[in-house]
């Protein structure tokens, strides 16, 4: 068998697929749709259906750049069918920023051709092997801000997506890792990773995101630390975009009728 | 039918042949394990990286340029140390391969083509379930 059979059958054409998981901003008892997270699922019935395989063998392979090009393709094509107020999270390894010059103008064409405003765009930067070349990430940052992308820093506080990324990236999003929100409200020290993260975020004019969250006490405590964008099984499972959407809407259509017979209650003592 | 204790053992097989890969994953999956199949090395150390195996059976030489590949994963496995026990296989296998392997941590080194009941046998006893 040839040595690269794994590899071909990912970057062919229609191999990957695309899921959604939504990013949802809550207030009070309120919660809307802030943006759709797209996450990849390698080829059926494959080693690398498993996200974390696909990219743990792309980088074996030394081939990141390769599939994430791939994966930005399928992305584009499943993004121009959402609505067109929608905004998608892209992930992108911060090696292929750095290392395939031509990655931001291989965005931007894809956008392009999709008719795809780059305002709907959230690049979210994920790191997992140093060294990278600074000089050649900035430059791309700089050319994803240029072309009007936002961009959030995933996986915060864990491995390489630390203090000089952070000075490196200066994102929109500093995204907190399930690691740290998972169990928040039983403990003192998470929370208090999570509030150092969220008073760092602020020079930056940055929103935070908690990834990972389950449950309801969680929810609420990481409320009380002033966190309001929030990624989990909560408010759903990385689904089809239809789908995903769907069940958005309808939170958002029930946190309103809520929120109105909370205020009705209220108004009423 | 499954032994108990079987269904949870988790088996690695890395071979760039598919006429040897899917008999001997089709004959663990008989006995009840659940088996995993890598067809070169870096899609196996992938495979090490996330997930917890009991036994990786692994050829020697899995890529076209004849390398000894099999002994790099044999290496990642041991540099993770899960106590996954390992079976190396080869078509070639010398007195100072074998002194490699078993000197990588090779649990088991084997010739290829090995009748499917012996492999299961030793693979059985290292996993701790002797079958007489």
């Amino acid at each position: 068998m040839g040595e690269q059979v794994l590899l071909d059958r990912i970057l062919e054409p229609g191999s990957l697929s695309v899921h959604f998981q939504p990013v949802m901003e809550v207030h009070g008892s309120r919660v809307k749709p802030h943006y759709l997270e797209a996450l990849i699922r390698g080829p059926h019935g494959t080693t690398a259906e498993s996200p974390a395989i696909l990219f743990e063998y792309a980088r074996k392979k030394n081939r990141e750049s390769d599939v994430d090009r791939a994966c930005v393709g399928a992305i584009l094509g499943a993004a121009s069918s959402l609505p067109a107020d929608t905004t998608v999270g892209i992930n992108v390894h911060a090696s292929t920023l750095a290392m395939d010059a031509g990655f931001v103008k291989f965005l931007a064409a894809g956008l392009s051709a999709r008719k795809l405003s780059p305002r709907r765009l959230v690049v979210e930067i994920v790191e997992h092997a140093p060294p990278w070349d600074v000089v050649g990430f900035g430059t791309a940052i700089e050319a994803l801000r240029r072309l009007g992308a936002r961009i959030a820093l995933d996986d915060v506080g864990l491995g390489h997506s630390n203090y000089m990324m952070i000075l490196e990236c200066r994102p929109d999003y500093f995204k907190v890792d399930r690691h740290f929100v998972s169990g928040c409200s039983r403990d003192f020290h998470r929370r208090a990773v999570i509030a150092s993260v969220a008073q760092l975020a602020r020079p930056f004019g940055a929103r935070v995101v908690a990834e990972g969250v389950e449950d309801l006490a969680d929810l609420a405590a990481l409320k009380r630390l002033g966190i309001n964008l929030i990624q989990g099984f909560l408010f759903g499972q990385p689904g089809l975009a239809s789908d995903v959407l769907a069940s958005a809407a309808m939170l958002h259509r029930r946190s309103g009728a809520a929120g109105r017979s909370a205020s009705r209650t209220h108004a009423g003592r | 039918m499954t032994e108990p204790g079987v269904s949870a053992k988790r088996i690695l097989l890395l071979d760039d042949e598919e006429a040897i890969l899917l008999p001997t994953a089709k004959y663990f999956r008989g006995l009840g394990c659940t088996v995993d199949m890598a067809r070169e090395p870096e899609e196996a150390e992938a495979l090490i990286s996330h997930r917890r195996y009991d036994l990786v059976i692994l050829d020697l030489r899995v890529t076209r340029f004849g390398g000894a590949e099999g002994l790099e994963v044999l290496r990642e496995i041991r540099r993770r140390d899960h106590g996954t026990s390992v079976i190396v296989l080869s078509a070639y296998i010398s007195a100072e391969v074998e002194e490699e392997a078993r000197a990588l941590g090779a649990d088991g080194v084997l010739r290829k083509p090995q009748p499917l009941p012996d492999l299961a046998h030793l693979a059985f006893a290292l996993m701790g379930m002797p079958r007489g």
